[in-house]
């Protein structure tokens, strides 16, 4: 109950947070430029914030510390089989502990079960293996090994963006679920193993860490239909070494990257080329066979494969991806097998260029030439990226849209304050009883119709109108990107219906 | 005879409408974000009040002339008028109520007798129009009162007319032929 009502205060708070955090910094400078202390900004700000939680408008947290995370956990069907092979449970870490949710629970489950997880975790959050996350927008994001979701940064944020971005057109649970009963299958028990050593590790570039595998799962998964030669580098992929491997491997394959994130990116893929060469060779498959001895010839070719995978399409620009074609045509060695999936996925690797340079727009944030004030700019360009692509976490959407939703706000605001100043100054203008022909006789014969003027309600709305329709005495609202103040607390909307009768 | 028949009908004065000048320029802008009860039509340069006890409507131009719909006689008319410029009087405008003028009155009054529309109107060739595809309603034109009576065949009758005495009068001259008509 208290976790609904805070989900619900919470973008209007977020919303006044920002608000306050803007108008804060944008007289920063003013209050410089005057000679007037920080101090009293300090002090602005602090009434300023005090009176919000007094108004009791909302539920007061003073620092948004309560992120809701609103992710979903959908698990495949044979998930929990893998779960209870390993015995390991999703560790989901809640403030500095961690909470451990019995695979029971989830073993339990059938294809297409969700895990909510419950308010109040705080990032990071371990995912094992083999789980596809759902976020609340309901993109799937399915993970064939185990990794650390971090809170969003700023950085942060960009990267999911590309993520999601490739995430996004995975909604084909079918497919996911076959490639994942295939790998599982096939790499229950590396699965386990990986799930296992993943867990104590967090390595330094754990963001981009986090995102790659999804990356190269999805692409994995979108391409498993094709060839089981994706699925090869997959279940490779899912043997994660050690840090002390990717660092080796990040060696060898840097001279054929560019740019650290790449680097980065490619890192745990030529580690896990180099790692699993030798346990691979256990496994039974004919097919993984095969890809072993191309593991085993060249790592960097595997990694050119990978590449080809277009998993890291999303953090290529398309300097890479001209990479990828060099690297392809460098593959001597490749066999045929090798070159289809290389040409199929060439296709997304050109349907994602553009997503890619996309990112780097995000990327340089700046507001360059910007005629609103800065936070506007990117906020929009952030929003054509979300609508684009799907979210990793509702909240930065949540603080995005409330950020648009604030700036409508403002300038409704604004305006509006300007417009009753000028008419309270016309109000005061002195009121002459003019005598005439037909004397009013002020108050006299007329009566006054104040009674309607009283009505001043303490319910007030303040937004944008879609259309405003009148019947007769009927009205009928169509509002959008609103603020309102309802019996004493504070709401926010982006659509609002309303009907009356005058 | 007519007088006493017309007597028994009861005429229905539905609309009254009437204009005013407040002899001052009025800021449409400034009405409509003070005043109660306005519709700021920008596009046309109105601003509409409405009022809640005469039921009235009014449109107000910049120029200070206003125009007052929906009062169902006369006085509340007038009355309504005053109402309304009081108002604007006490958003701050130098309002002078003068001009005023009732400008259409319309009623409606119903016949206990049906009517045939053809008949009639051959009957009252120059001062009836009928054009059934057009509109049910014969329409009858009295020039020297300046009204005009809508005649349908149920036997109701919508007059319009510059005031009341005029429709009333309206009513009363063209019963006669009305009745000569009838089913």
């Amino acid at each position: 109950m208290a976790g609904a009502a805070m989900a619900h205060a919470n973008p209007v708070l977020k919303l006044y947070k920002s608000v306050i955090e803007d108008v804060i910094e944008g007289v920063r400078e003013l209050f410089a430029e005057e000679g007037v202390e920080e101090q009293v900004l300090k002090d602005l700000k602090q009434l300023w914030e005090t009176k919000v939680m007094q108004s009791k408008a909302t539920e007061g947290f003073f620092r948004h510390s309560h992120h809701t995370p609103q992710f979903t956990l959908q698990l495949p069907h044979n998930f929990h089989r893998v779960l209870h092979a390993s015995a390991a449970s999703v560790v989901i870490p809640a403030g500095k502990g961690f909470q451990n949710f019995s695979a029971g629970d989830m073993g339990t489950s059938r294809a297409g079960a969700t895990l909510t997880l419950p308010s109040g975790i705080v990032y990071p959050i371990h995912v094992p293996a083999g789980v596809t996350l759902q976020t609340a927008s309901g993109h799937l994001y399915k993970v064939n090994m185990p990794l650390m979701v971090t809170q969003a940064t700023g950085d942060g944020s960009i990267l999911h963006h590309p993520v999601q971005q490739i995430l996004k057109p995975l909604g084909q649970p079918s497919v996911l679920q076959a490639s994942i009963a295939g790998v599982a299958r096939v790499s229950a028990s590396s699965v386990q193993a990986a799930a296992e050593t993943l867990q104590p590790q967090e390595p330094v570039v754990q963001q981009t860490m986090v995102f790659q595998p999804n990356v190269m799962e999805k692409a994995h998964l979108e391409n498993s239909a094709n060839t089981a030669l994706v699925q090869q580098p997959s279940v490779s992929q899912q043997q994660l070494g050690t840090n002390a491997e990717w660092n080796q491997c990040a060696d060898s394959t840097e001279k054929t990257q560019h740019g650290d994130l790449r680097t980065t990116v490619f890192t745990p893929e030529s580690s896990e080329v180099c790692s699993p060469a030798e346990s691979l060779a256990n496994n039974s498959s004919s097919v993984l066979l095969d890809v072993e001895e191309q593991l085993d010839i060249d790592p960097q070719e595997l990694v050119q494969q990978q590449v080809s995978d277009d998993i890291i399409d999303l953090l290529i620009t398309g300097k890479s991806l001209d990479d990828n074609t060099v690297l392809k045509d460098q593959d001597s060695i490749a066999s045929s097998h090798e070159m289809e999936p290389t040409e199929q996925m060439e296709s997304n690797l050109r349907s994602e260029k553009d997503i890619c340079s996309d990112i780097e727009d995000i990327i340089q944030l700046d507001g360059t030439g910007d005629v609103f004030p800065k936070e506007e700019t990117p906020h929009t360009k952030d929003r054509e990226e979300n609508e684009f692509i799907g979210i990793i976490e509702s909240e930065d959407l949540k603080v995005l849209e409330d950020e648009d939703e604030e700036d409508d706000d403002e300038d409704h605001d604004s305006i509006s304050d300007m417009e009753s100043s000028s008419s309270s100054e016309d109000n005061e203008e002195p009121q002459i009883d003019i005598v005439e022909e037909d004397p009013l006789n002020s108050g006299d014969d007329v009566s006054e119709q104040d009674t309607a003027d009283l009505f001043d309600t303490d319910n007030v709305i303040v937004c944008q109108y879609d259309k405003i329709h009148r019947s007769k005495n009927k009205w009928k609202f169509y509002l959008k990107d609103g603020v309102m103040s309802f019996e004493g607390k504070d709401y926010v909307f982006a659509k609002a219906v309303g009907d009356a009768e005058w | 005879m007519d007088a006493d028949s017309d007597v028994a009908l009861d005429i229905l004065i539905t609309n009254v409408v009437c204009v005013f000048r407040t002899r001052c320029h009025l800021n449409l802008r400034k009405i409509a974000l003070e005043g109660a009860n306005v519709i700021y039509k920008r596009d046309v340069g109105k601003v509409l009040m409405k009022l809640r006890k005469p039921r009235i409507t009014a449109t107000i131009w910049s120029s200070g002339k206003v125009i007052c719909t929906g009062a169902t006689s006369e006085e509340e008319a007038k009355f309504g008028a005053r109402r309304l410029a009081r108002s604007l009087q006490k958003l701050g405008f130098q309002v002078i109520f003068t001009d005023f003028k009732v400008v259409n009155v319309l009623a409606v009054c119903n016949m206990p007798f049906e009517i045939r529309l053809p008949e009639f109107t051959k009957n009252n060739r120059p001062h009836a129009s009928y054009e059934p595809e057009l509109h049910p309603a014969v329409c009858y034109r009295l020039k020297t009162l300046r009204a005009t009576l809508q005649i349908f065949s149920t036997g109701s009758i919508t007059v319009t007319g510059p005031n009341v005495k005029a429709v009333a009068s309206a009513v009363e001259q063209i019963y006669p032929f009305v009745f000569e008509s009838r089913k």
